[in-house]
C-alpha cells in the first residue's frame, strides 16, 4: 500500500505539471496547425499519462487518454487537420483528463466523471477505428462515486478526537494493522479483478476497499503531519478513508520530538544557488591571495590571510557537499515502482518476467531522481514489450521460460550509471535499419555507413517503432524518443549493448550533480576553455615532431597506442594570433571506448566550476556545453566532449605554426603623417628628447610610459606602427620583455624594435638582440642619429623631407 | 492638521491622476546612435546600461554575436549592433556603451557607439514604418519625429530574438 501511494503521488505530480504545459500548448497549437514539434510535445503528454494510468488501473483516465492519444496521433502524422471544432474536442477532452486527475488526487480513483461522451466524439474524429469500448462499462462506474464521495464527506470531522487521545505507539500499530487489511485487501481485489475483468470496476467499490492509506508514507516515526506544500496541486493530498482511525492524521502527536522537517525544494534550489556564487567568489579569493603572496612575499600578514582562506576554501567545499547531500535522494525511491510494472506488464502480455532490483540505496540529486522516473518506464515497458521473447519461444530456444529484467545503480566515478539488462532476443541491426528505411527515417547511404551502435541508436528516433500493432503497451514510436530527450536533458549519455538471441543491456550514464563539476582549464592562443575533468584521462607534453599526419588527420603514439589528435583552435575557431610554441599538451579525452587527443596551447590548471547555460539566445552551439565565471570575473565556456568528439571527425587538421602569414603592414603611404612611431620611455624628459628629434619630419607619435602600456596600445589596433623606440629600464614591464611579447605575435614579426638606453654592455646588446631589438641606440645620441635611424628603418620615403 | 493632511493626500492623488493620463499617449525612449543614424528603444526594455568591459568570444556563430560577458554572475550574450545593421566595426571609444536589454525572460547586451538622451515623444508622433520595409520580419517599430530629426525605434523583441 505504501509502495502504492508513494507511486501514485508522483503520477500525480507529474500529470498535474504535464497537464499545466499541455493546455498552454494546445493553445499555441490552435494559432500553428502546422508546428510539428508542438503536436510531439503534446502527444507525449497523452502518452506519457496514459502508460502510467493504465498501470495504476485507472481505466477510465486509460480509456479517455488512450482516445486522445489516437486523434493526436493521426494528427501528427498528418492524416488529420486539426480544425477549431476538432480542438475543442480535443481540449475537452483535456478539461476531462485534468477533472479525472483532480477526483484521483481526493479519493485516489477515478470514479464519477464520464467519459463515454467525450470518447464517442474522439473516436468519431479519428475515424471510430479506435479502440471500442461500451460506454455502459464506463458509466456503471460513474454510479457508485456519490457513495463515496459522502462517506468522504463526514466521517473525518466526527472521529477526530478519538485519535488525538491515542498514544504514538497506540497509533504506530493502529496504522500497521490497517496496512496489512489494505494490503490483504488490495491484493485479493486484484486477483478478483483478474478472474473478472474490467467488470470488477464496474461493482460499486465498498467503503472499505478504496485503495488508500492515511498517511502519505506511513513511515513508523510519529512525524507532523505531513504539510500540504502549497505550490504542489497535489503532492501531499490527504486521501480522505471512511475508516475512523486512520481518517486522522497523528495531527499532534504530544512530545514527539522532531526529526525530519519538509523543506520547500524552492528554498533548497535557492541555497544551491547561493552556495554557487559562494564557491565563485572562493576561487576569486584565491587567486588574489596568490597575486598577494607573490607581491607582498615574505610579509607577516601572509600568513594569516592565507590561513583565513584556506579556512574559507574548506568551509567552502564541506557546505557546498553538505547542501548537495540534502538534495540526494536515493534511487529506490524511483526503482519501487516497477516491480508492480513488471507484474502488471507479464500478465498483460502474457509473458514471465522477473525483476532484479540492485543498488536501490545509491544516492541520486533530487531533481535528477525526478527526471529519471520517466525515462525508465518507457526503457522497461520496452524491454517487457520487445526484449523478453514469450515463454513459448524462450521454451523453443532452450532458454528458461522466465525471463529476466535486471535493473540496477552505481556509481561510476563522477557518474551515477543505471543498467536495464534484460535476457532477451537483443537487437537486430539489419532489422532496425530496414524499419527506419520504411519509415524514412534514414537514407540507403546512411544505413550502409553505419555501425552497430549507430544502428542501435536508432531506437531512439522519434516515430521509430518495431512493434506491428499498436497495443496499450507500446509501438507507437514515442517512448524512447522521451528516454533520449530526457536523458540529454540531465547532460547524461545513454550507451546500448545486445547480442541477438542473448539480450540487451542499456546503461545510462548520469552526472551526480548537475551545478558544480571539476574542470581542467586549458589555454589556447588568448582564450580559455574548460573541459569537464570526468572526461579527461590524462595529459601529456610533446614537442611538435611527435605529431605525426596520415591521410590529413594528426596523430601520435601514446605508449602501445595510437591517439588521433585535433587541434582546439581548429575546432573552436580560434584565431591564431601567437606564434605557435615548439612544445604543445595533449589533453586525452575518453568517452567509453572512444579517445581523443586535444591539442592545446597551455594548461592552466584544475578548479571547480560552476555549471551556467549561455542562455537561450546562444543555447545549441556544437561544442559548448555551457559557460562559468572565473575567479577573475571573466567568463570562460565548458567545453561538450561528446559533441567535440564527433566534430573532430569532420575537422581537417591545419599544421601548427609553420606558414606563419604575416601580415604586411606596409600600406600605401602618401604623407610623413601616415608613418607612426611609438615612443617607450618610462621618463618624461626622455620621451620629450626623442619627440622633439623625430616631430621635425612629420611623423605621428604615439608615447607610452611602460611596456604593458605599449603592448595595451599595439593590441587595442588603433595605430599601425611602423617602428617603435623602446627603453630598457621600465617598471612593470621592461624592454626586453616588451620585445619577446611582441614577437610572439605573428603580424608584428617585421615590426622594427628599436632599443634606446643608457646600458652600454656587451650583454646588453646581446640579450636586445636576442628579444628582436634591431637597433641599438645608447643615450645620449644626438637628434639627427636618432631621425636617420628611424627613417632607415621605416623606409621613410625622401620626397616627404 | 488632519484636513490639511487630507488635502494634501487628494491633491497628490490628483496629480498622480494627470500624471497617469499623460503617460497614456507619452512614449518614454533612449536614443543612441549607431554609426550616423539614430535610433531609439522603449525606456523600459532597458535594464540597464554599462561602460564596456571585456567579453569572450564564443565560436560558431555570426561575426555580430562578439560573445558572452558577466553581468553580475549571469552569462550575457553581447552583440554589436554595428555589425548587425550591416556597417564596418568601429574600435571602441570612451562613449561606446553596452545597453542590456530585456524582453520577458531573453535578457542581451548590445555595444552601441554612443547615447543621446532620453526622449519623450507623443504617441501621435510616431508613424508607421516606412512600406519598404513593413512586414514581421522588420525590426523597426515605428518613426519618431521630432522637430529637426526623425528616430527610428526598434523592437527590442527581434533585437532578442536569435536569428541563425
Amino acid at each position: 500500500m505504501d509502495e502504492f501511494q508513494e507511486i501514485l503521488q508522483d503520477f500525480l505530480v507529474e500529470s498535474f505539471e504535464l497537464v499545466e504545459k499541455l493546455d498552454e500548448d494546445l493553445v499555441e497549437l490552435e494559432n500553428n496547425p502546422e508546428d510539428l514539434e508542438l503536436l510531439n510535445g503534446i502527444f507525449r503528454v497523452a502518452h506519457t499519462v496514459k502508460g502510467a494510468s493504465s498501470f495504476l488501473n485507472f481505466d477510465v483516465l486509460t480509456h479517455l487518454t488512450h482516445h486522445m492519444e489516437d486523434v493526436l496521433n493521426k494528427a501528427r502524422h498528418g492524416d488529420l487537420i486539426l480544425t477549431p471544432d476538432i480542438m475543442d474536442v480535443v481540449l475537452e477532452s483535456i478539461d476531462l483528463m485534468k477533472a479525472l486527475l483532480e477526483t484521483i488526487r481526493d479519493t485516489s480513483a477515478d470514479a464519477g466523471i464520464d467519459v463515454a461522451a467525450c470518447v464517442s466524439r474522439l473516436d468519431k474524429i479519428s475515424g471510430g477505428d479506435g479502440e471500442v469500448v461500451a460506454p455502459a462499462a464506463v458509466e456503471a462506474v460513474v454510479a457508485p462515486e456519490p457513495v463515496v464521495e459522502e462517506v468522504v464527506a463526514t466521517t473525518p470531522a466526527e472521529d477526530e478526537p478519538d485519535y488525538d487521545s491515542m498514544s504514538p505507539d497506540d497509533l504506530e500499530a493502529e496504522i500497521e494493522k490497517l496496512l496489512q487489511e489494505r494490503q490483504s485487501e488490495d491484493k485479493a481485489k486484484r486477483e478478483a479483478k483478474i478472474a473478472a475483468g474490467e467488470e470488477v470496476l464496474a461493482a460499486p467499490p465498498e467503503p472499505t476497499e478504496e485503495p488508500a492509506a492515511a498517511k502519505p508514507e506511513p513511515t513508523p516515526e510519529p512525524t507532523p503531519a505531513p504539510a500540504p506544500v502549497a505550490q504542489a496541486p497535489a503532492p501531499k493530498a490527504e486521501v480522505k478513508h471512511d475508516d475512523p482511525k486512520a481518517a486522522a492524521p497523528a495531527k499532534r502527536t504530544p512530545a514527539a520530538v522532531e526529526q525530519t522537517i519538509r523543506v520547500d525544494v524552492k528554498r533548497l534550489d535557492h541555497l544551491m544557488n547561493l552556495i554557487g556564487e559562494l564557491v565563485l567568489a572562493k576561487n576569486r579569493l584565491i587567486k588574489i591571495n596568490d597575486d598577494v603572496e607573490e607581491r607582498y612575499e615574505g610579509e607577516e600578514f601572509l600568513e594569516e590571510l592565507n590561513q583565513v582562506v584556506s579556512i574559507v576554501s574548506l568551509v567552502t567545499t564541506d557546505l557546498q557537499i553538505a547542501v548537495m547531500k540534502t538534495r540526494m535522494l536515493p534511487i529506490g525511491k524511483v526503482f519501487n515502482k516497477f516491480p508492480r510494472m513488471i507484474r502488471d506488464l507479464s500478465r498483460e502480455l502474457n509473458k514471465k518476467i522477473d525483476l532484479e532490483l540492485g543498488g536501490e540505496d545509491t544516492e541520486l540529486d533530487k531533481s535528477i531522481v525526478e527526471e529519471i522516473g520517466d525515462p525508465l518506464v518507457h526503457i522497461i515497458r520496452n524491454s517487457c514489450d520487445h526484449g523478453v521473447e514469450t515463454p513459448e519461444e524462450r521454451l523453443a530456444q532452450g532458454k528458461e521460460e522466465t525471463g529476466t529484467i535486471g535493473l540496477k545503480a552505481y556509481n561510476e566515478g563522477n557518474q551515477i550509471v543505471i543498467q536495464i539488462d534484460d535476457d532477451g532476443k537483443g537487437l537486430d541491426t539489419q532489422m532496425l535499419k530496414n524499419k527506419s528505411l520504411e519509415k524514412g527515417l534514414i537514407t540507403e547511404k546512411e544505413a550502409d555507413s553505419m555501425s552497430d551502435k549507430e544502428a542501435f541508436g536508432l531506437i531512439f528516433k522519434p516515430g521509430f517503432s518495431t512493434a506491428a500493432a499498436v497495443t496499450s503497451v507500446s509501438g507507437r514510436g514515442v517512448g524512447m524518443d522521451v528516454v533520449k530527450t530526457n536523458i540529454e536533458k540531465l547532460n547524461g549519455m545513454i550507451d546500448i549493448e545486445s547480442e541477438i538471441g542473448v539480450g540487451t543491456s542499456m546503461k545510462l550514464k548520469i552526472p551526480l550533480t548537475l551545478a558544480i563539476i571539476q574542470a581542467l582549464l586549458v589555454g589556447v592562443q588568448e582564450e580559455y576553455y574548460a573541459i569537464p575533468l570526468a572526461s579527461v584521462l590524462e595529459t601529456v607534453r610533446i614537442s611538435k615532431d611527435e605529431i605525426y599526419t596520415v591521410e590529413g588527420r594528426s596523430v601520435m603514439r601514446l605508449r602501445d597506442e595510437v591517439l588521433s589528435l585535433v587541434h582546439i583552435g581548429d575546432i573552436f575557431e580560434v584565431e591564431r594570433i601567437l606564434d605557435a610554441n615548439e612544445h604543445a599538451y595533449v589533453v586525452v579525452l575518453g568517452l567509453g571506448t572512444s579517445k581523443l587527443g586535444l591539442i592545446v596551447d597551455t594548461l592552466v590548471g584544475q578548479e571547480e566550476i560552476v555549471i551556467k547555460s549561455l542562455g537561450d539566445y546562444l543555447k545549441g552551439i556544437e561544442g559548448i556545453a555551457g559557460a562559468t565565471i572565473r575567479g577573475d570575473g571573466g567568463v570562460t565556456l565548458i567545453v561538450d566532449v561528446v559533441a567535440l568528439m564527433s566534430m573532430a571527425r569532420d575537422v581537417k587538421s591545419t599544421p601548427m605554426g609553420g606558414e606563419s602569414s604575416a601580415v604586411a603592414i606596409s600600406n600605401e603611404k602618401t604623407k610623413a603623417s601616415d608613418y607612426t612611431v611609438m615612443i617607450v620611455d618610462d621618463s618624461k624628459t626622455d620621451r620629450t628628447i626623442m619627440r622633439k628629434a623625430l616631430e621635425p619630419m612629420g611623423m605621428t607619435l604615439v608615447e607610452a610610459c611602460d611596456g604593458q602600456e605599449a603592448l595595451n596600445i599595439l593590441k587595442a589596433g588603433d595605430h599601425n606602427f611602423d617602428a617603435m623606440l623602446v627603453d630598457i629600464e621600465m617598471p612593470r614591464m621592461d624592454g626586453y620583455t616588451l620585445a619577446t611579447e611582441i614577437k610572439k605575435y605573428n603580424k608584428y614579426k617585421n615590426l622594427p624594435l628599436i632599443a634606446v638606453t643608457s646600458r652600454t654592455g656587451k650583454s646588453d646588446r646581446m640579450r636586445g638582440v636576442e628579444s628582436g631589438m634591431i637597433e641599438y641606440i645608447t643615450k645620449p645620441y644626438s637628434a639627427d642619429y636618432l631621425s636617420s635611424v628611424v627613417q632607415r628603418n621605416v623606409n621613410f620615403k625622401s620626397e616627404f623631407l | 492638521m488632519s484636513d490639511k493632511l487630507k488635502n494634501i493626500i487628494n491633491k497628490q492623488g490628483e496629480q498622480q491622476n494627470r500624471d497617469l493620463n499623460q503617460l497614456d499617449d507619452i512614449v518614454q525612449l533612449v536614443g543612441f546612435v549607431i554609426g550616423e543614424e539614430e535610433y531609439a528603444i522603449p525606456i523600459l526594455a532597458i535594464q540597464e546600461i554599462i561602460k564596456p568591459f571585456s567579453w569572450t568570444r564564443v565560436p560558431q556563430v555570426p561575426p555580430y554575436v562578439l560573445g558572452v560577458f558577466n553581468l553580475r554572475g549571469a552569462v550575457i550574450p553581447l552583440l554589436d549592433l554595428r555589425l548587425k545593421f550591416g556597417l564596418p566595426s568601429k574600435k571602441q571609444s570612451d562613449e561606446t556603451r553596452f545597453i542590456v536589454m530585456r524582453h520577458g525572460d531573453d535578457v542581451a547586451g548590445f555595444v552601441i557607439d554612443r547615447l543621446t538622451m532620453a526622449i519623450r515623444l507623443k504617441k501621435t508622433d510616431i508613424g508607421p514604418p516606412p512600406d519598404t520595409v513593413n512586414g514581421d520580419d522588420t525590426i523597426i517599430d515605428g518613426v519618431g519625429k521630432q522637430e529637426d530629426k526623425i528616430i527610428t525605434i526598434l523592437k527590442v523583441n527581434k533585437l532578442l530574438e536569435r536569428d541563425f
